[in-house]
Parts: structure tokens; sequence; C-alpha cells
């Protein structure tokens, strides 16, 4: 390769988008599982998980968009319009485009319901949410195997880490969901815990008061 | 039974019940145990009383007469009842299905009179249901009601009496409520008739769409039936003679005494609290000798000092102004000489425990106002405490699933508004209370359950 030319513009324009939102999903699956089991992040109040997952989901799907147009536009290979939004029929890669049509396609289904859950009721929402554990593995499926500079070299490694981010964010929302308390119980453990600080300072300040 | 209850050229109906009471008819005490038969609260009785069952010649009659009545929700909300049927009945209109169910929860400790009612005209509410069922097009039934075997065994018999006279045109099933405040919050009983834990639901899609076995669902209050019933026997113009223009009728309420004493009470809409409270309010020495502040709406309700109670009436129009509303007709005058800050602690740690522990707010911040109350309850609290009440409140209010939290919020602030001079005692380490003893009914035993 021999720099960036006007006709290798989109390609760079199209690799470049796609591995920043990869790492941008990336992002979106932690979040999501943190917001999921009401995890915190450090300097965070508890919804400020929550608006990040949907902003950081919103900057994600900007990118996924841009990354899909400058591919179509591309001249280098032809991939049609049709080809990016149904699976598995392109001429170039069909296998591995395809897991990127099928990932597109969960997206949109999964920011389509996210935008009407008023309307739609949160059990149905819910449901199609699921859908967001099969969304981020397609979608890396697709980042490793259509883009050959992914499988090796500084890129391979970004993949590994964020495969790695999120096995992690997995294996502690498995844990969180065996610690958690029953919501029966929850306001009797607060409770408690109100109660024996609160005792604990009047004790403490009646020392001080003996002294 | 040989008499055809529905037939329109059937037993001629009976005068309609000209003053007070109109639901629960009076009865000796001897007659409780006696014979079932022969009692008023008999299938035989009841018909006696009441004359038969007439069911309106179009559905829709009976949505048109209950808003004539001006007829509203008798569970709290006072929510407009032909509105509800209305919307259940569109809904069932499409769908081809519909759910409706007599809410007999009554989670609220000190209320009583869903399950006087219950017991006393247990006929009455079952021709509430089948004509609610009739008005909206529903095609299953639900009696629903606290848990209590004698209670149990005296409603299954009523469905029995009814299904061998041939009385009813859908089957009702028979439901115990578990003990918990919320269960009789209209999500949470969906939920538990559905299989589920009794924990409030987001109202989006409503019970009204969505509710039991995913139908269409009309939820009313046993006495919201049972007014129903008799509106559709003896008319819009004469559910009217009693109660007020704007809050038409008679409600249920239930009145714990200063003296200790409680029962069950039908009021016109609109009647003093003086009436419903005479010794306390009105009586000699009355009322800052007698009482030291008036509870009404029940533990979602508020304080009110016995001089501003004393000038108001049992309606929202008479209650609301004063921060309070008539809510399921719960009156409790707590007497001179005990301390409402600990009654309020009490009753607000017992809330606390009953939040169902779904939405952060309410079961982290009721708790840590309840500790806070405990607090302000014991001598010499600091003066961090009173502000942290004030702090929370304002912080859980309108941030809950249900109403849970908003209830509670007004009922802890119109304490620290009526109990400001003990609040002050409190602080020098005095109470002025002279008795101790509990006053406020709150269930004993583990309150935090997950029944399911």
């Amino acid at each position: 390769m021999n720099g960036i030319t006007s006709s290798t513009a989109l390609w760079y324009a199209s690799r470049a988008t796609g591995v920043v939102a990869l790492l941008l999903l990336t992002a979106v699956m932690v979040l999501g599982i943190l917001v999921n089991r009401q995890g915190r992040l450090p300097g965070l109040p508890r919804f400020g998980a929550t608006s990040l997952h949907r902003s950081v989901s919103l900057l994600a799907a900007v990118f996924v968009a841009v990354h899909v147009a400058t591919a179509i536009a591309d001249p280098f290979v032809s991939i049609g319009i049709v080809a990016s939004v149904v699976p598995f029929v392109s001429h170039y890669e069909a296998f591995w485009l395809g897991l990127g049509a099928v990932s597109l396609d969960l997206m949109a289904a999964l920011i389509v319901t996210s935008l009407l859950r008023g309307r739609i009721g949160r059990r149905t929402w819910r449901v199609v949410h699921w859908l967001a554990y099969l969304t981020w593995p397609v979608a890396f499926a697709h980042s490793i195997g259509s883009a050959t500079d992914m499988q090796r070299g500084g890129l391979l490694y970004l993949g590994i880490g964020c495969a790695a981010a999120v096995a992690a964010a997995l294996a502690w929302r498995v844990t969180a969901a065996r610690r958690a308390v029953p919501p029966g119980q929850r306001a009797a453990r607060v409770l408690a815990a109100a109660t024996a600080s609160r005792q604990l300072d009047r004790e403490q300040r009646a020392r001080a008061g003996a002294r | 039974m040989s008499v055809d209850y529905l037939a329109a050229a059937g037993p001629p109906p009976a005068a309609p019940p000209a003053g007070l009471p109109r639901l629960i008819p009076a009865c000796a005490p001897a007659d409780a145990g006696a014979d079932h038969r022969s009692d008023k609260q008999s299938l035989a009785g009841h018909l006696a009383r009441l004359g038969p069952l007439r069911y309106p010649a179009r559905p829709g009659g009976l949505i048109a007469e209950a808003e004539a009545a001006g007829l509203t929700g008798r569970g709290g909300a006072a929510f407009p009842v032909h509105r509800k049927l209305a919307a259940v009945a569109g809904q069932a209109r499409e769908r081809r299905r519909a759910v409706v169910v007599a809410n007999g929860a009554e989670g609220e400790p000190a209320s009583g009179k869903d399950a006087a009612l219950l017991w006393g005209a247990p006929h009455l509410v079952l021709d509430g249901l089948q004509l609610a069922a009739q008005a909206t097009g529903a095609t299953e039934a639900f009696l629903y009601a606290r848990r209590g075997e004698e209670l149990s065994r005296r409603l299954l018999g009523a469905l029995r009496q009814r299904a061998a006279a041939g009385l009813d045109r859908v089957e009702v099933e028979f439901v115990q409520a578990p003990d918990a405040f919320l269960a009789g919050e209209e999500t949470a009983l969906a939920s538990w008739i559905n299989g589920g834990p009794a924990r409030p639901a987001f109202k989006q899609p409503p019970v009204y769409e969505r509710g039991v076995a995913g139908l269409p669902t009309l939820v009313q209050n046993v006495e919201t039936l049972a007014q129903l019933a008799l509106i559709a026997r003896f008319g819009a113009g004469w559910f009217r003679a009693l109660g007020t223009a704007a809050e038409p009728g008679t409600m249920l309420a239930t009145i714990h005494r200063a003296d200790g004493g409680s029962y069950v009470t039908e009021a016109s809409l609109g009647t003093p609290l003086t009436a419903l409270l005479p010794a306390e309010l009105a009586g000699p020495g009355a009322p800052a000798d007698t009482v030291r502040a008036v509870l009404v709406g029940g533990y979602h309700g508020a304080w009110l000092a016995p001089e501003q109670a004393a000038g108001l009436s049992l309606s929202n129009a008479s209650l609301r102004p004063a921060g309070a509303f008539a809510g399921a007709g719960v009156l409790a005058a707590l007497p001179a000489g005990r301390c409402g800050l600990a009654e309020t602690a009490r009753v607000g740690r017992y809330l606390a425990l009953e939040s169902a522990g779904q939405c952060g707010p309410c079961f982290n911040g009721l708790p840590h106002i309840a500790g806070a109350l405990g607090e302000l309850a014991g001598p010499r609290p600091r003066r961090q405490a009173l502000a942290d009440v004030q702090r929370w409140a304002g912080l859980v209010t309108g941030r809950g699933a249900c109403h849970h939290p908003d209830g509670f919020v007004r009922f802890v602030r119109s304490a620290l508004t009526v109990f400001r001079a003990e609040l002050d005692a409190h602080a020098r380490g005095r109470c002025t209370a002279t008795d101790h003893t509990p006053f406020l009914p709150v269930p004993a035993g583990p309150p935090a359950r997950e029944p399911r």
C-alpha cells in the first residue's frame, strides 16, 4: 500500500470506522452489563452508567453507519446496499460480510425497540435486548474474519483486548447475579445497616460527650 | 332453589335502603355464627333484602349508570369507575376476552372495611363482580381476598350457593392475597394471579390492556363492586341521595377510637369528622385533652392536628386542601398521652420493610428515612436526623414503579408538621407521652417476605 490516495480513501475510512465501531460496541456491551446488574462506575452516579450506555450506543451506531456507507461506496470491492442488510448474498467474502449484515440488522432491532420502549412495553423490549449478547460476538467475528489486518499485529491485540473486556464483564455479571440480594430482603438489609450506623454514631457521640 | 333470580318477570325488586347502612346489613351479633341459610349474608337473605340481581338490557347500560351516579373507586384512589369500565370494555371488544377482579386484598393494616364487607355482604360484592363482567364483556372473574381461613370458607360457601342457584354468568375463581401492604396494588395483584410474586410492575402496558393472563383486566375494590351492584338495582338517583354533589354516595370507613376500640362503619361522603369521632373531636374537653392527632387515609395518608380535623369532613374536597385524602376510609384518633413520633417511626419502619425491593429510591430511601425517624422518636436525636428525613423525603418522591414512596413521604411529612412540639421536646431529651404502648396496628412477624 502506498499511502492514502483518492481511490483508497474510502477503503481506509471504512476500515478505521470499523475498528472504532468495534471499540465503541465493546464499551456499549460492558456498560450494558454494568447497568443490568445495577453496577457503578467510579465517579459516576448509578444512573450515569445508564445514560452513558445509551449515549455510547448511539455514537457506535453513527460509526457503524459510516463504516457501512463507506464500504458500499468504496469502488475497490463491490458490496451492494442489499448485501449490507441481507446476510450472505455478497459476492465478496460472502460469509464474513454476511456476519456484518446480521449484526447490523440486530443492532437496528436493538435501537428501534429501545427508542420505542415506552410503547412496546418493558417485557418485549427486554426480550429483544437479550439479542445484544448475540450481536456483539457476531460483530466481533465479522471484524476478525473480514479484516485481514485485524488478524495480526496491533489490531489483533486490540481485538483480543475487546474480547477480554466483554468476557470479564460477563464473568462479573454472573457472580454479581449470584451475590444479589432477593428483592424481598433488600429493604430489611438497608434498614439494619442504617439503624446500626445511627446507633454507632450516637455511641461515639456519647463517648465524646462523656470525656 | 326454585326461584328464577334472572328472569325479568321474577320477584319484584325490594324497596331500596332509605338511609344507612346500604352495604352491610345490620344484624344482631347473635346472628353471626348462626344458621347461614337464614341470616342476611346467605344468598336467600341477600336477595330478600335487596331483591333480585337484574342485568341491564345492554352491556353498556351499567357504564352510563355508573357515570350518572358519579361512582368512584373505593380502594383509595377514587378513580371514576365508568372510565375504567369503558376502557376495559373497549379492549375486550378488540380482544374478545377480558378479566374482572374483585380486589379485597386490603393490605393496609389499619383498614378492616373490605374484610367486613366480604364477611357481611359477600353476595353484594359478587353481584357487582358479575355486573362488571357483563359491562366489560369479561369472560373470566376472580375474587382476590385477604388471607384467612374463616373468611375463605365463607366466600367459597357464597360462591357455591350462587353456583347452585345458577346465578352467575361468569365463573368466579377465588384467590387468596398474600399478606403484604402492596398486595392490592393492581399490577402486583395481576402478577400474583399470574403465578408471579405480588410486586408492583411498571405501568406500561396498563393492566386494563394487559393484566391477568395478558388479557384486558378490570381491577375494582370489593366495596366499589358492592356500590355498583346497588346502583344497578336502585339507580343513580338513589345513589346520589346521600353524599355530596361532587362526591356522591357513601363509603365504608374503619374508625380507630382514642379509647382503643375500632370498628367499620358506613358514612355518607361529606360527613363531618366530628360525627365520626364524636367523643374525640366534639366531646367535653375535646379535642385538646382527648386526642393528640388524627390519622386520615391510612398509612399512605396524613396526620392532622385535632383542631384542624374537627373542621373537616370525610371527602376529598374537604381533606385535599389540608394535605390529606379520604383514601380507603381509615380514621384513627391517636389519644392524648401517646407519642406521635413513636407511632410514626413504628409505622414508617413497617412501611419501609414492605417495599417490594425493586426500585432503588424505595428500597434504599425508605429504610434510611425509617432509621432517621427511629432516632427522632428516641431521646435527644441529633439535629442531623430531622434534616436527613426532610432531604431524603424529597429524593424518593415520584421515583417508584408504584406510589409506595409517595404515600410513605406524605405520611412522614405530615407527622413532622403535626408533631412539631413533640420534636422539640425530644430534642431536649423529654417525651410528653405518658403511655408508650403501641396504638396503630402493625402486623407482627417477619416483614420481609418473598412469597414466590
